[in-house]
């Protein structure tokens, strides 16, 4: 709790935002589902004629239907938004990458900084002996 | 009735007159056609008057009713097509009054009531609404499918081609490498270098998006991850398809940038110093770089404007002898006399493919220089965030560590003042250049003095630590053959506008940034060797070492130095070898035998013994001696003096 108290208000609301969102999916889904299902017994009697209660049953249901998969979808987005959030808002896994990459580059820089190293002495032994050779020499 | 006399009434046959004319002519009218006729005559009838009068004659008596008919049977003969017309208005005036009738009588309610008649149900069999209903569901159920089959198919192609990263596993690697956040509806990141200590008021954001459909179907060539690029230190997904994600950067950091630092040894290719392009900036206008590509370049131009920037208001406010110039995106400062360094800021956008020409100085860019200006920004930026420890827990952080050291040590004044003298960056880069000419110039004239003298060799070696500022190069000279009898060495310390060399014997001399004072030097040297290996050699062969000047104040007055002498006796002092090396003439020896072997008494010189007083020297053609050098030259002499 204490972690989640820390969180800033604005972070908070949208956290609840996404449970609401959620609820609020699932309860449509829900909602329409039962809806079809109440159209579908075909109980309700009105002054509409058959004919026209047909119609607006189909109609409805589709509709219903298309509320179901806006749903989904929503669902989706919502999950899409979640690991959004997390991935941007995750520090502690983002500091665990900055320390692996900067010890990374610390032992890179550390193997060529010895590489180098090694590098210069053999080349500087070299150039010693190539220098002594040259200027010994008659050919300059 | 027999008088009766039929009236017959006929219309007169001649035509009406229309007008008369004065001349009594008469105009007719023209006879009316059938249609007319038949218009003119309907035009006579009145309907309202024999509508009223046939329902008056309705609700009257039937017994008027024959007359009438007779009547409206003979009126009817002659206007039989308008009959019908007629009929049916009537009907309708009648059904119009009596439902005007009803109304007025069923609004009053008193003697009427509207009622509802049952009309008879229309027939729906109860199978027919079951079909329906479940037409109804089927549709429905259509519609969900459609969108979980939807659904499934993105989860599908996602699984199915897992070469092309999740989106969201793209932006977790970024973010991993990239500083990022959320600003309402989109994602924004930050590329500057302020985290890292950076004052630039510029700054790179860049925006994050979801690469769109068709870009994943485009089979252009992505440019292919160059080895630099590892700096994620993880491997990065094979670009054979284009990336989920897009980044993208403001246009002035778009392109390739790059500083750009020539030496120029005259003012004469002044004009000629312009900024070029970058070769491979075609390479680098791929829209479908790869994001981590993308925005390392983009940082490396904000880089680079950073540094020129800094760059170049240090040369503005720098007060030098011959002053800085800054003219567009270059900055000119004279290191040495007649030496410029150029500092160019080299900004590409990707917008012109076609690279410019190479410029012909391209192979004057000093790389060395460019990476010391971005090392010296960098060390810049470090120092920017990491202040030294402890932290004062009031008082304003930053402080050297030296100047936190000051109160303790109880540092004067004179101290305190130095402290705060920093070096720009400008300045630090001139003084890189500097020594970076000094240097060439060293070796420039120790190869030609190696090249000139054959016979003390000249052997430098250069050391391998040194600094930006700082190298070192030991000289040897040494005779071949006789490098164990003598040998002189002397160190030169090449700094940023001077040189400190340090002589065999440790004298130290200081020298200005002309090349000529070195070689003036490198020479004075070579004949003081000479000298000295000549007494070395004359201790190995047991010759006596009587004298020795190394500044003789003798002989011609020599542009530079001294000339310096030497004079040796033999083992038996018989024998007299002087050497005057001096270092414009180079090496004269002469030879003397003290008592002569053949003596002839003259008016003079009477007696054997004065002889060995010393007799005249007498000089040695020297080329003509046999020996590789001088020294072996020497040596040869020596022996056979001493033999004879």
């Amino acid at each position: 709790m204490a972690a989640q108290r820390a969180l800033p208000q604005s972070k908070e609301a949208l956290l609840k935002s996404y449970t609401t969102r959620l609820k609020e999916d699932v309860k449509s889904m829900l909602e329409n589902f039962e809806e079809i299902i109440k159209l579908a017994k075909g109980e309700n009697d009105s002054q509409l004629s058959r004919m026209t209660q047909c119609e607006q049953d189909t109609y409805e249901m589709h509709v219903r239907a298309a509320n179901i998969v806006r749903a989904g979808e929503s669902l989706m987005k919502l999950v899409s938004d979640i690991k959004q959030y997390l991935i941007l808002n995750d520090f502690p896994s983002v500091n665990e990458a900055i320390a692996q990459n900067s010890k990374l580059f610390r032992t890179k820089q550390a193997e060529c900084d010895q590489k180098l190293a090694s590098l210069r002495d053999d080349m500087a032994a070299d150039l010693y002996d190539l220098e002594e050779e040259y200027y010994t020499s008659i050919y300059k | 009735m027999a008088y009766s006399v039929n009236v017959s009434v006929e219309a007169p046959i001649e035509n009406q007159i229309q007008e008369i004319t004065y001349d009594g002519q008469e105009i007719y009218q023209a006879p009316l056609t059938l249609s007319e006729n038949l218009a003119k005559i309907a035009q006579k009838i009145d309907f309202s008057k024999t509508n009223g009068e046939d329902i008056k004659k309705e609700s009257e008596s039937g017994e008027k009713g024959e007359e009438d008919t007779k009547d409206s049977a003979s009126f009817q003969s002659s206007l039989w097509p308008w009959d019908s017309v007629r009929n049916k208005l009537r009907n309708a005036l009648t059904e119009v009054c009596v439902l005007a009738d009803v109304l007025a009588i069923a609004k009053e309610k008193h003697y009427m009531v509207l009622d509802p008649v049952p009309q008879e149900p229309a027939e729906v069999k109860p199978m027919i609404q079951v079909y329906a209903r479940k037409k109804a569901l089927a549709g429905a159920a259509s519609v969900i499918m459609m969108g979980a089959d939807r659904l499934k198919n993105c989860q599908n192609e996602l699984a199915r081609n897992r070469s092309t990263p999740d989106f969201h596993i793209e932006l977790l690697r970024l973010r991993q490498n990239w500083r990022l956040k959320k600003v309402s509806n989109s994602i924004i990141g930050d590329l500057s270098y302020r985290t890292a200590g950076s004052k630039f008021p510029q700054t790179g954001m860049f925006e994050v998006t979801k690469a769109e459909e068709e870009e994943k179907s485009s089979t252009s060539p992505p440019a292919s991850p160059s080895a630099g690029n590892n700096v994620s230190g993880q491997t990065h997904p094979p670009n054979s398809k284009a990336s989920a994600l897009r980044v993208t950067i403001p246009s002035e950091l778009q392109g390739v940038a790059y500083i750009e630092v020539l030496c120029q040894k005259d003012q004469e290719d002044l004009c000629s110093a312009n900024i070029s392009l970058l070769n491979n900036s075609a390479h680098s206008s791929n829209a479908d770089m790869h994001w981590q590509q993308k925005l390392e370049a983009a940082q490396n131009v904000l880089f680079c404007k950073e540094l020129f920037s800094q760059l170049a208001r240090e040369a503005v406010h720098l007060r030098a002898p011959i002053p800085h110039m800054v003219v567009g995106n270059q900055i000119m400062a004279t290191v040495l006399p007649g030496i410029q360094l150029i500092i160019g800021l080299c900004h590409s956008t990707g917008n012109d493919k076609k690279p410019a020409a190479p410029p012909p100085h391209k192979s004057d860019h000093d790389h060395v220089l460019e990476h010391s200006l971005h090392q010296l920004l960098r060390e810049v930026h470090h120092k920017n965030t990491h202040h030294p420890f402890p932290h004062p827990s009031s008082g304003p952080l930053g402080p050297s560590k030296r100047r936190c050291l000051a109160g303790p040590t109880a540092a004067d004044r004179y101290e305190l003042l130095e402290m705060t003298k920093s070096q720009t960056l400008l300045e630090q880069i001139i003084q890189q250049a500097q020594h970076y000419f000094m240097r060439l110039r060293t070796e420039y004239v120790l190869d030609t003095i190696a090249k000139e003298v054959k016979d003390p060799l000249i052997v430098s070696h250069w050391n391998a630590l040194n600094s930006p500022t700082q190298s070192c190069v030991k000289i040897n000279i040494l005779t071949h053959g006789y490098d164990t009898v003598c040998r002189t060495s002397l160190v030169v310390h090449i700094g940023e506008k001077s040189l400190k060399c340090v002589c065999r014997d440790g004298r130290v001399m200081h020298m200005s940034y002309e090349p000529q004072e070195l070689r003036d030097l490198i020479f004075c040297q070579i004949y003081q060797h000479q000298i000295t290996a000549v007494q070395a050699l004359a201790k190995c062969m047991g010759w006596q070492f009587l004298a020795n000047s190394s500044h003789l104040g003798l002989g011609a007055v020599e542009p530079l130095g001294n000339a310096s002498s030497c004079i040796l006796a033999s083992p038996i002092g018989d024998r007299m070898i002087a050497v005057r090396c001096e270092p414009q003439t180079g090496v004269q020896v002469a030879i003397a035998h003290s008592p002569r072997k053949d003596f002839f008494p003259g008016q003079l010189v009477r007696e054997r013994k004065w002889e060995n007083l010393g007799g005249s020297f007498k000089e040695v053609r020297w080329d003509k001696m046999e020996g590789k050098n001088f020294l072996n030259k020497m040596e040869l002499l020596m022996a056979s003096l001493t033999s004879s």
